[in-house]
């Protein structure tokens, strides 16, 4: 169940779109924001909110990698897989963080704080190999970089 | 008119049709998925590869995505299109599981065809496939998701043709996958469909599954009978037993598609409790000495009571066949009165709309679907004909109004697949003059002068008749005054009656004598009649059927009467205690069992000649345009071959 307020935000964000299905990311971040990832209950909801079905909602959840269908960590870690990261030894980045964190891809670790995901390009071919803590992005990673970020990322908010 | 020139073959066709289209007009078949004629583009598969080798456009191009434009030159057999075919068609088979023989599409299957024709068969990939969890969808369809090769067709037509909520696609990339948010039974009344749309194994009719092959099958063309719209259907049999049935293609009814009920609902056809013996006071005989015994019931009733006490009854599910001989029987009888319908109401609306239509006002599926308005009056449209929903949806999407008028007569299970407004009466549908608009509603218990308003408004119309052939039994009605049973067993005008595929309610048996009835299944009448005479279902026999529109169709018999093979009761077995099931009979007999069925206008025709008439061909007379239709074909509107009124 989401709080009053959020819900009276919510309908206000679908009410000013020209199309209910244009303000689905937005309500889906929201309720993510809210529940720390998007629950089955999040996405009925955001069905309600948006006036399509729970299945149409699904589609849309399951389609961006940055909307969670499944628990994550304090901070989620996208790290590029994508082509230019590849040919910049992206491998070697994303072999560190898994043995560093001691999780594989997909993976959260035991104290809850960093879930690494893959990804598909993000823009910041030119900084290869790139990735994204908590929303945060890091280009030009070389392992002793990569020990810093997390550092740091580990105690800010 | 584009004209451009496919494989050395010069064509033309309408601007806006694609390269595949113009191929596929002069025989060229290029290997697809993606594409379907009922649904949008989306050339999601890759497969349809052509080269262009002059024109305004070169090289290689998807032929299904690419509108045939004047000066091109296109090569269906140009080696780099049919490498990069052969090399799409490896593609998509890489997760695809070897199972052809473990499933169930495998005969009817595109993906076999085309993985064939595009020249892939040796598998050089060797690495892991991609697996899926699948889901329960209901009774009707089972899901086998590693099969998919993710042509987007199913999501195509269960979302946007069908307005179906409630199955999509989810995920990206190597993940997508087709199915539903959580397990459950599919929700729309079309989701029968998807077995025929998805060109794999995917979707498998759960009901006839693991029965049989496609080149087992006996087919035949047949028209539904559910309801009035008289969808075309081929249904599949083996071994006397309807094991599914498919759609089959009409653009002028039902398209490419057919509803849940037309596939799903078939049991009573299988049904090993059909009663199927011709009997005679509680025992049973041979299927002549039942119509022997009928007709000397009937002279000798006549002798007592005279003619025009007894009453030959039908009903809407008689063939046309069927209607036009119960007129003929009734006048052996000596005179005989005829019913087509129980009840007054029905027979009053169903004669309205059969009276008031005609090649003018009678809109075509077509011009629902054009149409820039449709009033909805007082019509539970997923009850009485589900496919129009379909065609009204379609003038929903490019943006018509829909109104429903008197909704609240309505039970609420309906959700229809477009949204409307709700409105009192007819005069609050705002629209000038008819404009394009088309009127839907079911004639049966409508009041004529109600009828007769609705055909005033100018609006092309829709008067969906109470049963399948009702339109038939309103022309017939007419034709020799036919009276509702009801009415004639309450004036005390009748006292016997022959039944003919008759739903006689129970209360007017107390009141009258039945001397025979001919059915296929077991009414109240059937215990009180000391004649049975079992007749032949629509997929047994030839007949005729005229829609709501008025469109006469031709059915054919898709396979002989008789008992299943499955399940087939020990005693044909010779043995009681053999082991049956499994085996056909061991025994040689010259009957099949349970096989003494009769199309029910023979059974007529009998009974006319054992009462001294003539033999009678039933179409023949104003009738017999009609013998010459082809049961492929798209039918004919009565009033184009000077039919009707
Ligand atoms: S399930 Fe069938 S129809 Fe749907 S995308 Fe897959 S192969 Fe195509
Ligand atoms: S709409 Fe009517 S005729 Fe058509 S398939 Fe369904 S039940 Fe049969
Ligand atoms: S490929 Fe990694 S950011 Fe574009
Ligand atoms: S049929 Fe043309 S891309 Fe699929």
């Amino acid at each position: 169940m989401i709080p009053e307020t959020l819900k009276i935000s919510l309908e206000a964000r679908v009410a000013s779109a020209i199309t209910a299905r244009e303000a689905a990311v937005d309500v889906m971040k929201e309720l993510q924001a809210h529940y720390g990832w998007l629950t089955d209950e999040a996405v009925e909801e955001a069905a309600t909110l948006l006036g399509l079905s729970p299945l149409q909602v699904e589609e849309l959840a399951t389609f961006y990698e940055m909307i969670y269908r499944r628990p994550v960590g304090k901070k989620v870690i996208h790290v590029c897989d994508s082509i230019s990261c590849w040919c910049a030894d992206c491998d070697k980045i994303i072999q560190y963080l898994k043995d560093k964190l001691g999780v594989g891809l997909g993976g959260t670790t035991a104290d809850g704080m960093f879930t690494l995901i893959p990804c598909c390009c993000m823009g910041m071919c030119g900084d290869s190999p790139a990735m994204s803590v908590g929303g945060t992005p890091y280009g030009r990673l070389t392992t002793e970089l990569v020990d810093e970020i997390l550092e740091a990322e580990r105690h800010k908010a | 008119m584009p004209k451009l020139i496919i494989d050395d073959i010069p064509v033309e066709v309408a601007p806006g049709t694609s390269v595949l289209e113009a191929a596929r007009s002069v025989g060229i078949t290029i290997p697809h998925f993606c594409y379907h004629p009922a649904l949008a583009i989306a050339a999601a598969c890759r497969l349809c590869a052509v080269k262009l080798l002059d024109g305004p456009v070169k090289g290689i191009q998807m032929s299904c995505a690419l509108p045939a434009q004047d000066g091109m030159v296109v090569s269906t057999t140009d080696p780099e299109a049919l490498k990069m075919r052969s090399l799409v068609i490896e593609w998509l088979m890489l997760n695809h599981p070897h199972d052809c023989p473990v499933c169930d599409e495998g005969g009817e299957c595109l993906l076999q065809d085309f993985t064939i024709a595009g020249g892939h068969s040796r598998r050089r990939y060797q690495g892991k496939k991609r697996t899926f969890q699948n889901q329960y969808l209901g009774e009707g369809i089972h899901h086998e998701m590693n099969r998919c090769i993710e042509c987007y067709r199913c999501v195509r037509f269960y979302q946007d043709y069908a307005g179906g909520t409630d199955f999509g696609v989810m995920g990206s990339a190597g993940r997508v996958y087709f199915g539903r948010f959580q397990e459950g039974a599919l929700e729309s009344p079309f989701s029968g469909n998807l077995v025929d749309i998805c060109p794999t194994g995917v979707f498998t009719d759960k009901t006839g599954r693991f029965r049989a092959r496609y080149w087992d099958y006996q087919f035949a063309p047949s028209i539904c009978q559910h309801c009035s719209v008289g969808c075309n259907t081929s249904p599949q049999n083996f071994e006397r037993e309807t094991i599914k049935i498919v759609g089959r293609r009409n653009d002028q009814v039902n398209g490419w598609f057919i509803c849940d009920r037309a596939r799903f609902d078939k049991t009573y056809l299988n049904d090993p409790q059909r009663p199927r013996e011709p009997r005679l006071d509680g025992a049973t005989c041979g299927y002549d000495v039942a119509v022997d015994a009928a007709a000397k019931s009937i002279r000798e009733f006549v002798r007592q009571h005279g003619a025009d006490k007894l009453a030959f009854v039908g009903s809407t599910r008689l063939s046309l066949e069927g209607m036009i001989l119960l007129a003929q029987l009734a006048d052996a009888a000596g005179g005989a009165r005829i019913c087509y319908f129980g009840d007054a109401g029905q027979q009053q609306g169903s004669m309205a709309a059969a009276k008031l239509l005609n090649e003018e006002n009678t809109a075509y599926v077509k011009d629902i679907e054009q149409a820039q308005w449709v009033s909805l009056h007082a019509l539970d449209l997923m009850e009485e004909g589900p496919m129009l929903a379909l065609a009204v949806r379609k003038a929903f999407l490019a943006g018509a109004q829909i109104f429903l008028v008197a909704a609240e007569a309505l039970p609420a299970r309906d959700v229809l697949p477009f949204k409307y407004t709700s409105v009192e009466t007819l005069n609050q549908v705002p629209f000038e003059g008819g404009g394009k608009g088309v009127i839907i509603c079911g004639a049966g218990s409508k009041d004529p002068d109600l009828l007769a308003e609705m055909a005033s408004s100018g609006a092309k119309l829709v008067m969906l008749q109470p049963g399948p052939n009702g339109f038939a039994a309103a022309l017939l009605a007419q034709e020799h005054g036919a009276a509702p049973l009801k009415e004639l067993v309450a004036a005390r005008q009748v006292r016997g009656v022959v039944c003919f595929e008759a739903d006689v309610p129970e209360v007017l048996l107390a009141d009258v004598e039945v001397l025979a009835n001919a059915d296929w299944r077991r009414e109240a009448v059937t215990d009180t009649s000391p004649i049975f005479l079992p007749t032949t279902t629509w997929v047994e026999s030839d007949g005729t059927a005229i829609n709501f529109e008025g469109r006469a169709q031709r059915f054919q018999r898709t396979r002989i009467a008789g008992l299943p093979l499955k399940g087939l009761d020990p005693k044909y077995y010779g043995s009681a205690t053999e082991a049956v099931s499994l085996h056909p009979p061991r025994v040689h007999r010259k009957e099949v069992p349970g096989g003494a069925e009769r199309d029910a206008w023979r059974v007529m025709a009998q009974l006319i000649e054992r009462l001294g008439g003539e033999p009678i061909e039933p179409l023949s007379g104003k009738w017999s345009s009609l013998k010459s239709l082809d049961p492929e074909g798209e039918g004919v509107r009565i009033f184009e071959i000077g039919l009707g009124e």
